[in-house]
């Protein structure tokens, strides 16, 4: 069984049900199936085939979704591609990828024409909202070919999405991702469409973001309508729940506050709501509490994973969202809901171990390790040279450090490396700092995260100004600017005579942290 | 009741299906007619 088989099956059961709400449209299933064939059909006549890589850069929108599933019918590879990118980040992602085909939205039409010399593998760009010159036009395409069903040979281990994900030493990784993995995760957790069940699924992750796509899929198998919207905004979000009924929502905490915190929040009628999921950052237990005394009627899931486990490998259920029983059961729970990411699903085994690999007893603190028919084994071109990914009995560093209970809930007390998630996003302290040392005014240069109430974390830049240079905070994060994506920028700088460092000459992040860490 | 989008499980050997296009007869394994499968109470995640 592959990803397609889910839109055959929804296809087939609910056809004339809402596929798809997008911008004022409305697509069955019938017409969205019909749509991605002829993108299929049409994207086949310009060559794409199987293992063949096809780019996207663009919001969520309903034509990224069948761009996934016409890529996919043809046993092509997509590759969806951070809009917050800048041109050197995507070039890399792209070249690396070795993309033959690339579609995009009008804002990344003039970013990509820019780095386009660079990308010798890419033979046709497609433009998804409108003609343009050199560009044949999304909607063309799909005027103009066959809507005769796709059949390809697609094998269960096939690789299907391409992902990108911020790396801890630099570079994006490309991280393989299998039609299995999520099939194995879907066919487990997600009941099939049914004529009698009609769920609504409102999508504000971005869908470069494995959870995004995880959505989609079970949404898609599950025969629900997905209610997109292009970014996230907080009015819109709730207006859109109020006006087409959403059941379920998936937010990251960063957006979760936002509603709760909104001075308007009580207007809306959002009792529609049936399950929040969320995750992708430490939850503020403050903020989930509120939430729940805000929505009683509303099932929270907390799911943890990574674009490495092909996303979800534990929950914290709704059960756990409910502090009620006993004084010790209700301090058991409160302690869960402030820092457990619940228990492993069926399919993953997850243990503690230590640094030397040991596996740790319940309450031993040491890094999370995964295993797993979902994880993946190595990252894109690197076979089998992906040092550190996996142990060497197989199981995966999720980098995460954490400690189990008698019960098998796992607690996360930090990240094992030097990695900053702010809102969900992953950063790479080395990118953002290669960025930094290519300013001339900069001798040295070290970034660290430091709390943040509405994000979670912020970069800051710990910076050694180059012998008689002058420089300012503003005139550094203005360098950034134009280099970096907007979420990667460091929110502050921080001017010091020298970086402490370790005899081999690395800077010591810890010692940064502690006396630089605090908001 | 329409077979249609309903879960079926052997219960000798654990073998699922999904009805996708409903028809007159009844599903059998093993010799015997399938069980129809309630829907899951746990939320799925997504």
């Amino acid at each position: 069984m592959n990803t397609t088989d889910f839109l055959s099956i929804a296809h087939a059961i609910c056809p004339e049900r809402d596929c798809m709400v997008f911008g004022g449209k409305r697509r069955t299933y019938a017409r969205t199936n019909d749509r991605i064939n002829r993108l299929a059909n049409g994207l086949s006549e310009l060559g794409v085939g199987k293992g063949d890589r096809v780019g996207i850069i663009h919001v969520n929108c309903s034509q990224y979704i069948e761009s996934y599933y016409a890529v996919t019918k043809l046993g092509a590879i997509l590759v969806p591609l951070n809009f917050r990118a800048k041109a050197g980040e995507l070039s890399y992602m792209i070249a690396n990828a070795e993309a033959k085909v690339l579609l995009m939205g009008n804002r990344y039409i003039d970013l990509i024409s820019t780095i386009l010399p660079q990308l010798p593998t890419v033979k046709q760009l497609i433009s998804i909202e409108g003609r343009n010159e050199g560009m044949l036009y999304y909607e063309d395409i799909i005027d103009s070919s066959s809507s005769g069903e796709c059949i390809c040979e697609i094998d269960d281990e096939d690789i299907t999405i391409l992902m990108y994900t911020a790396g801890t030493t630099g570079r994006p990784k490309g991280v393989p991702l299998r039609h299995s993995a999520f099939v194995v995760y879907v066919l487990e957790n997600v009941e099939p469409a049914s004529p009698e069940i009609e769920e609504k699924n409102l999508l504000t992750v971005p869908l470069y973001h494995v959870a995004g796509i995880q959505a989609v899929l079970a949404a898609v198998y599950g025969g629900r309508t997905l209610v997109l919207m292009s970014q996230f905004e907080v009015k819109e979000w709730m207006e859109t729940v109020q006006r087409e009924q959403a059941t379920r929502a998936m937010l990251v905490p960063t957006m979760l506050k936002r509603i709760i915190d909104d001075p308007d929040f009580t207007r809306y009628d959002l009792t529609s709501l049936q399950v929040i999921t969320y995750g992708a950052a430490p939850m503020p237990f403050e903020v989930i509490k509120k939430a729940i005394d805000l929505m009683p009627w509303v099932k929270f899931i907390n799911a943890f994973g990574q674009t490495e486990t092909a996303s979800t490998i534990t929950m914290l259920g709704p059960d756990d969202h409910i502090i009620k029983g006993t004084k010790e059961e209700r301090e058991k729970k409160l302690k869960r809901l402030t820092s457990s990411i619940g228990r492993p699903l069926p399919d993953v085994e997850v243990q503690i171990i230590d640094e030397d690999g040991n596996s740790l007893p319940p309450l031993g603190v040491g890094e999370i390790v995964a295993k797993g028919s979902r994880i993946i084994t190595d990252y894109w071109g690197n076979e089998g040279k992906s040092l550190h990914l996996l142990t060497s009995d197989g199981w995966l560093h999720t980098g995460d450090i954490g400690w189990m209970d008698e019960e098998g809930y796992i607690y996360l007390v930090g990240r094992g490396d030097d990695m900053i998630i702010r809102g969900g996003e992953n950063i790479s302290p080395e990118e953002v700092e290669d960025v930094l040392y290519s300013y001339s005014k900069i001798e040295e240069a070290a970034v660290i995260g430091v709390p943040d109430p509405e994000w979670g974390q912020q970069p800051r830049a710990i910076v050694v100004l180059k012998k008689g240079e002058d420089g300012t905070a503003e005139e550094i994060m203005e360098y950034c600017r134009s280099r970096l994506a907007g979420f990667k920028r460091p929110a502050s700088v921080i001017f010091i005579d020298s970086l402490p460092r370790n005899p081999m000459g690395k800077a010591l992040k810890r010692e940064l942290r502690e006396q630089y860490g605090q908001p | 009741m329409s077979q249609l989008g309903k879960r079926y499980r052997c219960q000798e050997c654990n073998t699922e299906i999904l009805c996708t296009k409903a028809g007159d007869g009844a599903p059998l394994c093993c010799d015997k007619e399938m069980e129809v499968q309630e829907p899951k109470p746990i939320a799925s995640s997504d």
